[in-house]
């Protein structure tokens, strides 16, 4: 029989393919989302080339994510047995908070003061990495390490700006008026993907200019029910932008690649997003820089992603020492002189100019009380929901208030269930 | 594509070659208006392909400056290369084609013990039986993936290839055993007879005597399966989590911008992803064609 | 079903002995299809996060379910995936079928009327998420379709077709046409192998237009194959998931979201499995309903004929 002949062996490479995996080897298996090119995809990939040589016997599996797919199935991936060692995870009441509140998270706090983590990382550096039985960032055990820091500002192309003649905006008035230029030239000055996280992040960012520090606590921590006026205004600022030309409606159907691809093609000027692309967008053919948004006191930014060992995972000791080594002041100081934003290095030993502008950009934000952390933080599902409302709103197939209202009670009805 | 003809429409063509049944047909220019424009009704199906094609072997450099139409103007398999090494798409092509293959086998194995049952051993409640088992083809799979994704996690089977091997094989093997069942029950009674008289048993009845006569329509089965395997989505994308899982199918599925940010790159990974069932379909077309005409019309 | 069964008169060969060769379909059948469908049915009666215990709490799930709007967009979207997946094949692969029978392989020979019944099947047996990137791609406001247009001077065409909400779901059902015409194509011409070529000519000489010959003998000839053919590819409809999963994640804004991404979108993401269990429990009951009515209507058809 062929047939029976075929069986046998695909039966017999599928036992090999089950025998890698069983054998006696131990592996390390670890996930992380933030691109080969960013500073932490090259600090991470040294701390793994370090890992290594200190355990030339363990086998050590490294698989490349997307954000989307961890905000996607990341949870239904943590609530079961084949789960990495240690990965990157999204932060926030929505994603962590729901995972750590059913105990898919091990709980780090006795790791963190035996390695010494507690000194290195104050309070403010770990209220994201804590969550409460209900899933609320700020108390709680501690389940997650962030190891650098992040903010969304406005990068731009500094030769298409010079040859517009156009000055760097600081006040909002100022910034639309620069882009009026831009669009007199039949430039979409900014490139948005609303199919992605970065359109999210710009009607935050409207929101954020209505409010005081009190409203981003409020709206963090599910304290009471949302004040939706700022969403209102940031859904009308939207519409707004996309009747005068600034951004395109063309951005609903757009992924952040997409968006990163305009950017690097010189079609748009500008684009508004976080500093995990600051490394990426240093090393165009064109020069690049970047600017807090104009007239904004408070932006997107926080500590960022943190690394989680899943409650399952079977190589916890592993984990705890692949994030000491992301946490030293070697791989630290690397992560800055790539152009990141480390959250423990010494400031003497960075000297990579990127890293600087951002180090102080940053610091600027935390002077002036200016951490806005992320819209789709509070409540579990909200990424999806500000995700659909943006394309929505940006459509005109709702109305600015629709918009907010539709926030307004997603997040109130959580805010019954706690 | 004369070798494609399945044997019953080869019968029809002769009975109305021209040449057989008279030169009577209008030989006008009409016809040839009616055949380019089923040609250009064709050329806009293939539109897709061609894309893909032309623009997996351009360089980004002569897409940026000539397009998507374009003929190329360069030669570059480094966008097919370089997805092919980033997703290990040979590691994707090996756990497909074992899916694929076992659910094949096992697949046709269990519809044909069910239907040799009901076509020939005549169990009581054969009929009920048979209709019970087309709930596997009618049931949506979503309404089966919640208990089956909890249930993988309980048995230690989530994750990896075993999961989808065997919830494939028996959800296939409904359609199988509907099918072979029909076949078998108009198998001629004189030969199962004449085997028993010889002193076979029921086992060796099947595989010596009814096994060796149903074979063309098993290897039909068989590749049927094996095609619609390889295409599923939804409960490989549940079960199969991790990139050394993966199949061909969910891969490009989870692809979300991730290897492909630049054009020429989407049109080789789209090219690769469908390359493999555009082979097998090319090697087993007849089979495939015949295979969709048993279905249906049974 | 048109498969004949011989009377079952007297079992022969033992009925215990037939019995055990059933054994391992039937609990394969009770493990992966019985008892996950009534798992699922019952825990839409209860509040769950995929951890913890359940909490009981009856009709509620199905009540929300009724005043939920994406819910009903979904149903309303399954209508369109009925017209682009069921109606228009069908009716356009009837069309086609009958040109290459009567017309093509008459006045070209066979094998052209093969060439393009293989050419129009290709698409069928794509994977969808491969088609999918493809399709993506093509559709994108800065794709290969909207190059096109530009470049040719139409920019007034170069549409939004993935983003824009009246678009998005006219785009995702021209690919299922595409996806779909060669499986009603194929099933068609293999009907046609019935059919008397005398018929046709007969026909042609009275004057009979092609339109006619569609319709008074080619219809009428191939009523199972239309029957088969609208059935699976019904059912295929009610539980499309993939195309909508890769083209548009149900976007934008719910425009083309579908029973089944809904249901994954809440097993999976916001973690309602009781919900998304409801949601499934009446997608599984649509479908069964509408499966058995088809049968009933044929077998009835089967037994007049009879």
């Amino acid at each position: 029989m062929r047939l029976a002949g075929i069986a046998l062996g695909l039966a017999a490479t599928a036992s090999v393919l089950v025998c890698d995996v069983a054998a006696q080897e131990r592996t390390f298996t670890v996930w992380w989302y933030e691109p080969p090119e960013s500073a932490m995809g090259i600090a991470w990939k040294a701390a793994l080339e370090e890992f290594e040589k200190r355990h030339p016997d363990v086998k050590v599996q490294f698989e490349f994510k997307t954000f989307d797919q961890i905000v996607r199935s990341g949870n239904m991936i943590l609530n079961s047995d084949e789960v990495p060692d240690v990965l990157e995870y999204n932060k926030g009441n929505g994603v962590a908070g729901l995972a750590a509140s059913q105990g898919l998270m091990a709980p780090l706090d006795e790791v963190a003061k035996e390695k010494g983590w507690d000194k290195i990382l104050d309070d403010a550096a770990t209220q994201f990495g804590r969550y409460d039985e209900r899933g609320i960032y700020g108390s709680g055990p501690l389940v997650g390490i962030a190891v650098y820091g992040e903010f969304v500002s406005v990068f731009y192309n500094k030769e298409m700006f010079e040859k517009a003649g156009v000055e760097l905006p600081t006040t909002l008035a100022e910034f639309e008026e620069a882009m009026d230029v831009f669009v007199k030239q039949g430039i979409t000055p900014i490139a948005l993907a609303a199919n992605d996280f970065p359109a999210q992040h710009l009607m935050y960012l409207f929101a954020l200019s209505q409010v005081g520090p009190e409203w981003v606590k409020d709206f963090q921590g599910l304290r009471k029910p949302l004040d939706e006026a700022p969403f209102v205004y940031a859904g009308r600022k939207l519409q707004e932008w996309v009747d005068k030309g600034y951004i395109s409606a063309d951005s609903v159907a757009l992924k952040a690649d997409d968006m990163l691809g305009l950017f690097k093609a010189g079609k748009s000027p500008m684009l508004v997003s976080g500093t995990w692309y600051s490394t990426a967008l240093s090393k165009l053919d064109f020069p690049v820089n970047k600017f807090l948004f104009p007239g904004n006191r408070i932006s997107p930014a926080s500590t960022g992603n943190i690394w989680i060992v899943p409650a399952h995972a079977k190589e916890k000791d592993l984990a705890y020492e692949f994030i000491d080594i992301t946490l030293g002041k070697e791989n630290q100081t690397l992560l800055g002189n790539s152009g990141g934003l480390p959250i423990a290095a010494d400031p003497a030993t960075i000297t990579d100019p990127v890293a600087k502008l951002d180090a102080t950009l940053f610091n600027q934000l935390v002077a002036q009380d200016g951490l806005g952390y992320y819209e789709d933080w509070p409540v579990p599902g909200f990424y999806d929901l500000m995700l659909k409302s943006t394309q929505a709103v940006i459509n005109k197939s709702i109305t600015p208030e629709e918009f907010a209202q539709r926030i307004k009670d997603a997040y109130d009805e959580a805010l019954d269930s706690l | 594509m004369t070798t494609a003809t399945a044997a019953a429409v080869t019968r029809s063509a002769r009975a109305l070659d021209p040449r057989l049944s008279g030169a009577r047909y209008t030989r006008g220019p009409g016809r040839w208006i009616v055949l380019a424009l089923l040609l250009a009704l064709l050329a806009v199906f293939f539109f897709p392909f061609v894309l893909a094609i032309a623009n997996a072997i351009k360089t980004p450099a002569d897409y940026a400056s000539h397009g998507p139409l374009g003929v190329p103007h360069s030669f570059s398999l480094r966008a097919l290369a370089d997805f092919w090494t980033n997703v290990d798409f040979t590691r994707k092509l090996t756990n497909s084609i074992l899916l694929s293959g076992l659910v094949a086998i096992f697949g046709v194995f269990l519809s044909l013990l069910n239907a040799y049952a009901i076509g020939i051993g005549k169990v009581r409640g054969g009929r009920p039986i048979l209709v019970l088992l087309l709930l596997s083809i009618m049931i949506p799979q979503e309404a089966l993936v919640y208990p089956i994704y909890f249930m993988s996690k309980a048995a230690g089977l989530f994750d990896s290839l075993a999961s989808c091997i065997i919830v494939f094989s028996v959800l296939q093997s409904a359609f199988g055993t509907y099918l072979l069942a029909s076949v078998l029950s108009t198998f001629p009674r004189e030969i199962i007879e004449a085997a028993r008289v010889d002193g076979a048993n029921s086992w060796q009845i099947l595989w010596l005597v009814i096994v060796p006569i149903l074979r063309p329509t098993l290897a039909v089965l068989a590749t049927f399966f094996f095609i619609w395997t390889w295409n599923e989505f939804l409960l490989p994308l549940v079960l199969l989590i991790s990139n050394d899982t993966q199949t061909v199918t969910v891969a490009m599925g989870v692809l979300h911008g991730q290897y492909v940010s630049d054009p020429t790159a989407i049109a080789a990974a789209a090219l690769l992803g469908m390359m493999p069932t555009v082979l097998f379909f090319l090697v087993f077309q007849r089979t495939l064609t015949r295979g969709v005409i048993v279905g249906a019309v049974k | 079903m048109a498969a004949t069964y011989a009377p079952r008169k007297e079992p022969s060969g033992g009925v215990s002995l037939a019995f055990l060769y059933l054994f391992p379909g039937l609990a394969g059948f009770a493990i992966i299809v019985l008892l996950p469908a009534l798992m699922n049915a019952g825990l839409s009666l209860f509040a769950w996060k995929g951890l913890g215990v359940p909490r009981f709490i009856g009709s509620e799930n199905y009540l929300k379910l009724l005043a939920d709007d994406a819910f009903w967009a979904s149903m309303q979207h399954t209508a369109a995936f009925i017209l682009a997946m069921a109606v228009i094949p069908t009716v356009l692969g009837l069309m086609l079928a009958a040109v290459l029978f009567d017309y093509v392989s008459t006045r070209f020979g066979q094998a052209w009327a093969s060439f393009f019944r293989a050419g129009f099947y290709l698409p069928q047996i794509l994977p969808i998420s491969a088609a999918g990137v493809l399709w993506g791609w093509i559709l994108s406001p800065i794709g290969a379709l909207n190059a096109i247009l530009k470049s040719m001077g139409l920019d007034n065409l170069a549409l939004n077709w993935l983003g824009d909400a009246d678009l998005a779901l006219a785009a995702v059902m021209g690919v299922m046409v595409w996806l779909q015409l060669g499986y009603a194509l194929v099933v068609f011409m293999a009907g046609l192998a019935r059919a008397d070529p005398s018929l046709y000519e007969a026909a042609e000489i009275d004057g009979a237009s092609w339109l006619q010959r569609l319709w008074w003998i080619t219809v009428p000839l191939l009523r199972p194959e239309i029957f088969v053919v609208g059935l699976t590819t019904t059912i295929a409809a009610l539980k499309v998931f993939g195309p909508v999963f890769v083209l548009t994640t149900g976007g934008p804004d719910d425009a083309t979201i579908v029973p089944s991404y809904f249901a994954y979108y809440h097993f999976f993401q916001t973690f309602r499995v009781g919900y998304g269990a409801a949601i499934t429990t009446v997608q599984m009951i649509m479908t069964i309903v509408l499966g058995t009515l088809f049968l009933r209507v044929q077998s009835q058809r089967e037994s007049d004929s009879a």
